[in-house]
């Protein structure tokens, strides 16, 4: 069952204000909503804002006595604004101007003169002054609890996996136990909605559609984080997929941040369907920067992680270097080429084959060092990242995936126990 | 028809001046009972405490006058209370008060009148349940330069007493008390007495002068066309809100008046990168002065919650001339602000402004060895820690920003970096810059960090030319 939880009611004012609340008589019409407004910019609050014309009489012995009051609904009492914005002149509203009193000061010709709360009620009576009989649009907004948005996205990729159409929603949840008929909603950048909302309600509403973006799909393998991949292949480990979108004009986005939120993945399967690939959680994503998103392992990049030489020197005293050349063995079924980016954690290499580093390792890298190898520092430089292009699968059955063989020679630098 | 609270009688005694004071456990009160000719009500914010001030018209007979106060459903502080004539003072003079042991939340004054007639009197008391607090409420324009500034003061009534057409003065300050007023006002563990318990006549007195004041309050005024000024004076080390005009809260109600408004009040946006502050990510700050530049500091602003808001651009054409609506940006409590100083309203990290630190190279040198017997015959007890920073700071808001940068370190360390940075204390970096729109800033820093028999210090040092 539907009830309204909040109403406005201009009150003539039968009782002296010395009145107990119990006693409070109130009286006249509700003046209807004619617009409302929920902003949801801030992730912490949501305003409503809404919009009423309240009939008020010309403040002759008393002023105009507005009561509003509200039920089942978790208004924050100390939020509530009343803003009377407009003057009803003919058939069109002007805005509510100055004029001159009697003492020969300025004062709006509607003005709130003081708000007044009443014991044990969720109410407040606004006195408003009216220099004369007038209908006046008003504006009343407060905070309000539990009508809050979230954040969902779907990604489409083609087929290929070299781009995808992500779309953006933001899914309003009303709780607030208030129907906001004809509502205005806007999460303070993309478009702005206008939407009946009712209580219990859950919204999803497309916010941005982002086509052809440019994604790159990349194949990670982190020793240190993931270990080995089974007893039968203790040198291997697990090769994470992800696809990456970066937030700019260049990629075809890049209007506003990308808010966290869960996205789900699906890939165009060739014959007018989708197929579902996975979901993961993305972090907030300013401009120019790339959202990751988490696809699963991949079976069919196999790289085994192999320490070929472990051997230290001494330099002075208990001083030495560590120097270690680690191999990597790496096999692409896939019938497509693909960059394995491998993490090499420094710090717990150093920590493995030779013990305390005293903080981040000092570190070069050596002679031996393959040239296939490209170096990214995007977590720091005790963690490079070793780029890796691999072949496609041989497109003859007969022939034999080829095995890239790449070595990463390091010199770890200054350690003493 | 109307509940009566009123609960503070002042009743004369007539005919019991010979009277032993056991005569009057028999509460032959009679003759007048005057009403209250004016209230000022002085409320603090620092305590639960409220200096009460009400005069009455009695008329006393030559001799010695016995004039009852009693407060039934209040929380008066009996030690506090005091009578003292305002007309024809050398004639009307106080000789005791008693507070009679079987009439709780009752007094009896004794007063030598070589007057007679009627003489203004005035009764002040301490009470408890009337408080005051202020709220600020501040809306920028569109294009966050300026902002439309209000504070309100919301006076409570729980005090147990209908204080009407009261003039309202409330303090700004700390005091100190030594005991608290509603404790005082329910010592000796008095029962508060219910209205139905009061004898007849005496309930009866109490309506009629009751529904005197009523009256009173219920006689058309002229309504206000504006909220009620407040003015403000200093006095000794707190502040004066004296409110205009006379206010009616019953007991139960608040009441909520708007005392500063300043139109136009132009501000700073900052950001700070402080982690060891405020976490990871850089936050906003909104902050202006509470001084005449920013249209303010015609008196302190007491402490108080300040809603912030942006006034949202008005829709293309215009629509009716109004304004249109709100986005609400910030909810901060304020602590007293003093004339000239600065409030700083936090609004929380900006999914435009990004911040990122980036350690980018290490080096271990200047090694410090002492010597032991057997090998190695040397070992590593001093040595120093050279790091690469590269911090960047991107900035997509459509104008230019203010960030300030504090960076706090641990240890012995040499700072050095080709932008100018200070040091806001002995191990905390500074660094402000200007970042224009859509661009982004690049700070790299060298640190040294020195360990073992190489820390001689606990303190950042400025290299030259980072200074």
């Amino acid at each position: 069952m539907r009830y309204r939880a909040f109403v406005i009611i201009l009150a003539a004012w039968l009782t002296s204000t010395a009145s107990v609340a119990s006693a409070r008589i109130k009286l006249a019409a509700l003046p209807e909503r004619e617009r409302v407004e929920i902003q949801l910019d801030n992730g912490n609050y949501t305003l409503v804002e809404e919009e009423r014309i309240v009939p008020l009489l010309k403040s002759g012995k008393a002023n105009n006595m507005i009561d509003f009051s509200w039920s089942n609904t978790a208004i924050d009492k100390d939020s509530i604004l009343f803003r009377p914005v407009a003057v009803r002149e003919g058939d069109k509203f002007r805005p509510v101007k100055m004029i001159k009193l009697a003492d020969g000061t300025e004062a709006p010709e509607v003005n709130v003169i003081n708000v007044a709360y009443p014991p044990n009620e969720n109410a407040l009576v606004w006195e408003v002054y009216s220099a004369e009989a007038c209908a006046c649009k008003v504006r009343v907004s407060y905070l309000i609890s539990n009508l809050t948005r979230t954040f969902e996205y779907r990604a489409l990729a083609d087929k290929k996996e070299k781009v995808l159409t992500l779309r953006k929603f933001m899914v309003l949840h009303n709780y607030s136990g208030e129907d906001f008929l004809g509502a205005g909603v806007w999460a303070g950048f993309g478009p702005k909605f206008l939407k009946e909302v009712n209580q219990l309600d859950d919204l999803k509403l497309l916010m941005a559609k982002f086509t052809e973006v440019p994604i790159d799909k990349t194949f990670t393998f982190d020793w240190y984080t993931h270990g080995a991949l089974n007893p039968d292949k203790p040198l291997a480990s697990k090769i994470l997929m992800h696809y990456r979108l970066t937030n700019d004009e260049k990629h075809k986005m890049g209007e506003f941040p990308l808010q966290p939120g869960k996205v789900r993945i699906f890939i165009e399967d060739g014959h007018g369907g989708e197929a579902f690939l996975g979901e993961d959680l993305a972090v907030l994503t300013p401009l120019d920067d790339t959202m990751k998103l988490y696809l699963g392992e991949s079976r069919d990049i196999v790289c085994t992680r192999i320490i070929e030489s472990n051997q230290r020197h001494a330099v002075r005293g208990n001083l030495c270097n560590q120097e270690i050349v680690i191999k990597y063995e790496i096999e692409n079924f896939k019938d497509a080429p693909a960059t394995l980016r491998m993490l090499e954690q420094l710090n717990r290499l150093g920590q493995q084959y030779f013990g305390n580093t005293h903080g981040d390792v000092e570190w070069e890298k050596g002679g031996k060092t393959s040239k296939e190898i490209r170096f990214d520092y995007e977590f720091g430089n005790a963690t490079p990242i070793l780029l890796v292009d691999l072949p496609a699968r041989p497109a003859d059955k007969d022939a034999k995936v080829e095995k890239v063989t790449v070595r990463f020679h390091v010199l770890l630098k200054n350690l003493w126990p | 028809m109307k509940h009566i609270t009123t609960a503070i009688t002042l009743t004369i005694l007539a005919g019991l001046m010979l009277c032993p004071l056991a005569g009057l456990a028999k509460n032959v009160d009679l003759v007048t009972l005057p009403a209250r000719d004016s209230v000022q009500l002085t409320i603090y914010n620092s305590e639960d405490l409220t200096l009460v001030k009400e005069t009455r018209y009695v008329t006393f007979k030559k001799g010695v006058n016995k004039l009852q106060f009693s407060w039934a459903n209040t929380l008066i502080d009996p030690t506090s209370v005091t009578f003292r004539p305002l007309e024809h003072k050398d004639d009307v003079e106080l000789l005791d008060t008693v507070f009679p042991g079987q009439k709780p939340q009752h007094l009896i004054w004794n007063v030598q009148s070589k007057f007679e007639g009627q003489v203004k009197v005035e009764v002040t008391y301490f009470t408890s349940g009337l408080t005051w607090s202020m709220d600020y409420v501040a809306i920028t324009d569109p294009d966050e330069t300026k902002l439309h500034f209000r504070g309100y003061v919301r006076v409570f009534n729980n005090s147990g007493e209908e204080y009407e057409n009261a003039n309202v003065r409330l303090i700004v300050g700390t005091i100190n008390l030594v005991e608290k007023i509603a404790e005082l006002a329910r010592r000796r563990g008095i029962p508060v007495p219910q209205p139905a318990a009061a004898p007849a006549v005496y309930e009866k007195l109490r309506r009629e002068a009751a529904a005197d004041g009523m009256a009173r309050a219920e006689m058309p005024a002229e309504p206000s066309a504006r909220p009620p000024v407040i003015v403000k004076e200093g006095l000794s080390e707190y502040f004066l809100f004296s409110v205009s005009g006379q206010e009616t809260i019953p007991n139960g109600w608040s009441k909520r008046m708007q005392a500063v408004e300043a139109r136009d009040v132009p501000f700073d946006i900052v950001y700070r990168m402080r982690a060891f502050q405020y976490g990871p990510r850089p936050v906003r700050f909104f902050i202006w002065r509470n001084d005449a530049e920013h249209k303010l500091g015609e008196s302190p602003l007491p402490d108080g919650q300040v809603n912030l808001y942006r006034q949202l651009a008005p829709p293309a054409g215009g629509g009716d001339g109004s304004v249109d609506g709100l986005s609400f940006l910030a909810r901060q409590q304020i602590r007293y602000v003093p004339i000239k100083a600065e409030i700083e309203i936090n609004l929380g990290p900006d999914d435009l402004v990004v911040y990122e630190t980036r350690r980018m190279g290490i080096e271990r040198l200047n090694f410090h060895f002492q010597a032991v017997s057997g090998p190695p015959h040397e070992v590593v007890d001093g040595w120093d820690e050279r790091t690469h920073w590269v911090d960047t700071i991107r900035n997509y808001r459509t104008k230019g920003i203010k960030f300030e940068l504090r960076r706090q370190w641990d240890g012995d360390v040499d700072y050095d970096s080709e932008v100018a940075t200070t040091l806001f204390d002995y191990r905390t970096t500074e660094t402000t810059f200007d970042i224009d729109a859509r661009s982004k800033r690049q700070y790299p820093a060298t640190v040294t960090v020195h360990f073992g028999a190489n820390a001689t210090q606990q303190r950042v040092k400025l290299k030259e030319n980072a200074r």
